[in-house]
């Protein structure tokens, strides 16, 4: 992505200065319809545009239809809106997968996987998911009278550049989204999940110059996400951290935002006659080529060249400009919002006008400095901005608005029927587009092919469970990350009724998170999931195994199965990777199958594609990552249920059957099993006992629940015990469970679906009886005597370790480090 | 039917917590009226009972927190606040509040700067209430808690004596049970001599029902309000003192 050398020829002449014409000095046409292929393809590395033969030549071809040449923005506006991170190409291209030997085509792996699966989900559920996938962010119906949503972006390459600035701008982006779903939700809580290389990595370890160490972008992007969510009074109420070598060059950053709309808001139009305008920010060259850089591979180069992507966000301005929007809309002002975001008003106006057509006035925008260009005014990234079509005769009560809460309101343009996306500058007129044009990109073509990787091991001998159980606390994939959540506001607004962190001391591990919701007597939980080892050696195990511990961790929180939704958020290295590809291929497939079983829509979702690094020794590039995240209706508080141990006098028991295989463990990781087969999720079996939780949570059986993940039972019991209440004396004998499982996978493996319940013991028949034919055991009781975690096979002991020596290895873990 | 008391909440760019502070007010009885700065007059807060500064970041707090917003306050309605209290108008400053009021000299010189732990600190923490006469904690117990969040809620003065005088007149109406962010003599809340100002770092407003508390089993102790966090003991404690001042 980088300007070639061979661009500029030996008199110091571009490709662009051999083959451009400037009519005035803001603007200039573009003589391409002479270039051929490989010309083409230099002209688009020379403007950064980040387009391929294929599609420069597709672009020269509709000039050649209209008979004229592009001016320099048009050619910016069609990059923009036919970027990888605009279009999301790779998921709308035609690929012949092949899968251990068997061959398939797949045409469009979102229409076939991901909307087709999702529609028939909201064909069964009439009236639940009110908007999905056409809008900036998903809703589903919280009550009669509002909605909800979640909406989950990536910021990776500006994060790897500036941990601090690419993290900040990354969750100001999606909170932007938020304001600019509907008529403008208002944002109520945000996640963001991190995956970096370990703190402890060695310099010598990092094979390429200018990167930065994993512990300076942990510590900036933590800064960046807290700067922006805390000034905005938005609680950041979840999250999780991945560790592993893989992302020392290319960390992934996460960032999503909940909304809530009045249902009457859901719905918006642009229509002729509508006035466009623009409130907050102040447009500048900061973010230029944000939407194309994030649509290539990073190197050493761009840690020096591509500065001016990645912008400092000014939350404040932002706040402002949410203010404005909120009071707007509760007073009927907007008709059609969205945000400035990849692509700037080019693609904000794109939206806006694709189908209706109007004009962009670029002499009306106010600028941070003086003599931009057309091309830079219409594409700039600069953040805060959101872009709103009015009907004319609402302008002066916006403009009170506006001065209400001191934001800059300018006039854009108009809407007007014509079909032609139109921009003037300076009295002439430096873009038009017929805007069905603009956004039929080429359907790439491209090959994947995954091959079964996992085979059947021995199973690590236990000589010590209780060091390995310290080993897994202390794991960086396991330990607190109090450190990091207490940088964060998760409180303001008021209503996090399940936080972060729980227990007697408010510092043990919760699952899903609970919003009160104003006006509302339901709640609404956020959960997540991402498991990228599972991914290393069996993909569509790790995207079915994703979506089960969202839902999961909604549902233990108190959530209706039934009401849920899930975004997915993919990030890949290099698409044109035959092998890549096919691992994202089988997750995309094993997402699909899981979320129809479950019946949980995607309602939303985002893909970054080109995550990988030219080091010194090659290309490195992530394993497939998919974020699962999800929000579920709480029908009411007393569903609310946390993952912290309550009671002395208790009974614990398991939902979920225990499997042999250790794939995907921590456990794994830690004794170097290699290639291990990870265990399958029985959906229908699963989601059959998520119904069966949700009758024992109406009935009021349950008092907390955990669900099982990293580091397996035992961790999942230490944890529950962090909450300083009780000891606990659990017998593994009747944990229901494959034949041949290990000691090591009774333990610490990592099986999906299952959920450690804490129950009143005069409940324990009742919720007993409700599981009939379902995996469910007994497992022990709260001991009020001791304060150790005592677990036993029968009559032989497995571990028997002090809880407050265990919870301190794990709340200190990142402590160090952070 | 009685005349509601008016609470009226000043909203600076960046404030944040005005809705659920008002959403606070208005469940013990007050009516509220959130007034953004741009439009503040004098003549705002005519038949007023009580100015509230709720939390956030005022114009960001880049600066030092609270410096721009005291500027802007000053200007526009300083010599009226005066005037306010004078007359018997109650004032309430919450986390960036707080640190607006100290530095609008309403309340016993200090300021509030960086935590010593240099960290933004989103915890809850107990307190001591060492004013029980307040007309702000009338209703609190002996110790309490309340969430804090935030990373400039040291107080300080230039001399460590000027803060064990606040101890011993009680103008330190609120302390921290154990040190929290570095607060001389663990000092969390302020109130002025005619105990109408006051001033504090943690957030009631985040504790107004039970169920706001982290641990789902922790109770108020009274069966018959079993419904309330802490917090709301706080403001109802301010409706009382204002309804009764009113009669």
């Amino acid at each position: 992505m980088t300007a070639e050398t061979s661009s500029t020829s030996s008199s110091g002449e571009t490709i662009l200065d051999s083959i451009a014409e400037a009519p005035a000095d803001h603007y200039r046409v573009l003589k391409i319809s002479d270039l051929d292929g490989d010309k083409l393809c230099e002209l688009s590395q020379f403007m950064k545009l980040s387009l391929s033969k294929e599609d420069m030549l597709a672009v020269q071809e509709i000039y050649k239809e209209w008979g004229r040449e592009p001016t320099d923005v048009e050619l910016e506006v069609i990059a923009q809106t036919w970027s990888e991170h605009c279009k999301h190409r790779i998921f709308g291209a035609t690929i012949e997968h092949e899968v251990d030997g068997e061959k398939e085509t797949v045409n469009s792996l979102f229409k076939t996987y991901i909307f087709d699966v999702s529609h028939r989900i909201f064909d069964s559920k009439p009236g639940f998911v009110l908007s999905a996938f056409h809008d900036n962010a998903g809703f589903i119906k919280l009550d009669d009278e509002q909605a909800v949503c979640l909406k989950a972006e990536t910021h990776n390459h500006p994060s790897a550049i500036e941990p601090y600035a690419g993290a900040n701008t990354g969750l100001g982006g999606v909170i932007r989204d938020i304001l600019g779903a509907g008529k403008g939700a208002k944002p109520i809580g945000s996640l963001d999940v991190f995956c970096f290389g370990a703190p402890d990595t060695g310099m010598e370890n990092i094979k390429a110059d200018d990167v930065l160490h994993p512990l300076g972008i942990m510590r900036g992007v933590v800064r960046g996400v807290r700067d922006y969510g805390n000034r905005m009074g938005i609680p950041t109420i979840s999250g999780a951290i991945q560790f592993d070598d893989s992302y020392i060059y290319n960390p992934l950053v996460y960032c999503g935002t909940a909304g809530v709309i009045p249902i009457k808001d859901i719905d918006k139009e642009v229509g002729a006659g509508m006035t466009v305008i623009a409130v907050g920010g102040r447009t500048g060259r900061d973010g230029l080529h944000g939407a194309t850089f994030s649509s290539a591979a990073l190197d050493t180069e761009s840690h020096e060249e591509d500065q001016q992507a990645v912008q400092i966000g000014n939350p404040i301005e932002e706040k402002k400009a949410a203010d404005f929007v909120l009071a707007a809309r509760d007073k009927g002002l907007i008709e059609f919002i969205t945000d400035c975001g990849a692509g700037g008003y080019s693609s904000a106006a794109g939206e806006m006008l694709e189908e209706c057509g109007g004009t962009i006035n670029l002499d009306n925008v106010t600028l941070k400095e003086p003599g931009m260009v057309s091309w830079e005014i219409f594409i700039s990234e600069s953040q805060e901005r959101m872009v709103l079509a009015v009907k004319p005769e609402s302008l002066p009560a916006l403009q009170e608005l506006a001065d209400l809460y001191e934001t800059e309101m300018i006039v854009l343009g108009d809407a007007d029927g014509s079909g032609i996306l139109k921009v003037t500058h300076h009295g002439e007129t430096v873009c038009q587009l017929d805007c069905s044009k603009l956004h039929d990109a080429p359907i790439r073509k491209l090959s994947s092919k995954w091959e079964k990787k996992t085979k059947e091991i021995e199973p690590p001998l236990l000589s010590n469970a209780g060091e390995s159980l310290k080993g897994l606390l202390s794991d960086f994939a396991i330990v607190s990350r109090e450190p990091i959540i207490r940088e964060y506001d998760h409180e303001v607004q008021g209503n996090t009724v399940l936080k972060p962190l729980a227990g007697a001391s408010g510092d043990a591990p919760q699952d899903a998170t609970v919003l009160r919701i104003n006006g509302s007597k339901r709640l609404m939980s956020m959960g997540l999931s991402i498991l990228p080892e599972w991914g290393k050696t069996d993909p569509f195990a790790m995207g079915a195994a994703c979506v089960d511990e969202c839902v999961r961790q909604l549902v233990a929180s108190g959530a209706d199965p039934d009401r849920l939704a899930i975004l997915d958020n993919f990030c890949m290295g290099n698409p044109d990777d035959t092998e890549e590809l096919g691992a994202l291929v089988e997750t995309v497939k094993g997402i699909a199958e899981a979320a129809e079983v479950y019946g949980a829509p995607f309602v939303s979702g985002k893909d970054s594609f080109y995550n990988y690094f030219e080091t010194e020794e090659g290309p490195v590039s992530i394993p497939v990552t998919i974020l699962i995240s999800g929000i579920g209706i709480i029908e009411e508080a007393s569903h609310v249920t946390g993952s912290s141990l309550r009671r002395n006098d208790s009974v614990l028991a398991i939902i979920g059957h225990t499997q042999s295989q250790l794939g995907g463990s921590v456990l794994a990781r830690q004794t170097g099993l290699e290639n291990a087969e990870v265990p399958a999720t029985d959906l229908e079996q699963a989601f059959a006992s998520y119904r069966k939780y949700y009758e024992a949570i109406q009935q009021g059986l349950i008092l907390s629940a955990h669900d099982v993940s990293e580091g397996g039972l035992a961790v999942t019991l230490a944890e529950a015990a962090f909450s300083g209440k009780a000891g606990l004396e659990i017998d593994l004998c009747s944990l229901p469970m494959d034949d041949d499982a290990s000691k090591a996978a009774m333990l610490f493996g990592e099986s999906p679906s299952r959920i450690v319940v804490e129950v009143a013991p005069e409940n324990l028949e009742k919720l007993s009886d409700l599981f009939e034919g379902l995996p469910f055991a007994c497992l022990g009781r709260a001991a009020a005597e001791h304060s150790s975690l005592r677990i036993e096979w029968g009559k032989e002991t497995l571990i028997n370790e002090p809880i407050e020596e265990l919870k301190s290895l794990w709340k200190n873990g990142l402590a160090q480090y952070y | 039917m009685e005349e509601r008391p008016c609470a009226v909440l000043l909203k600076f760019p960046g404030t944040n917590c005005d809705e659920e502070t008002a959403r606070a007010f208005e469940t013990v009885g007050f009516v509220t009226e959130v007034i953004p700065i741009s439009v503040l007059k004098p003549e705002s807060l005519v038949g007023v009972s009580l100015v509230v500064l709720s939390g956030g970041f005022s114009y960001g707090d880049y600066v030092m927190a609270g410096r721009l917003a005291r500027l802007v306050t000053e200007q526009k309605v300083g010599e009226t606040l005066r005037e306010f209290r004078d007359n018997g108008g109650f004032l309430l400053g919450i986390c960036n509040g707080f640190q607006i009021l100290t530095q609008l000299d309403l309340l016993p010189a200090g300021s509030l700067v960086e935590n010593t732990s240099g960290r933004f600190q989103c915890q809850w923490v107990t307190l001591e209430n060492k004013a029980p006469d307040s007309p702000f904690l009338s209703h609190l117990p002996e110790s309490f808690e309340f969430p804090i969040a935030h990373a400039e809620g040291r107080l300080v003065t230039s001399d460590a004596s000027e803060t064990s005088a606040y101890l011993e007149s009680g103008a330190a109406a609120l302390t921290y049970s154990s040190d929290v962010n570095g607060s001389f003599d663990q000092i969390a809340g302020l109130q002025d001599e005619s105990g109408r100002v006051f001033g504090l770092m943690p957030h009631p407003e985040r504790f107004l029902y039970r169920q706001d508390h982290y641990d789902p089993d922790w109770s108020n102790g009274s069966e018959d309000e079993e419904k309330w966090g802490s917090g709301y003991y706080l403001f109802r404690s301010l409706y009382e003192s204002v309804t009764s001042d009113e009669e």
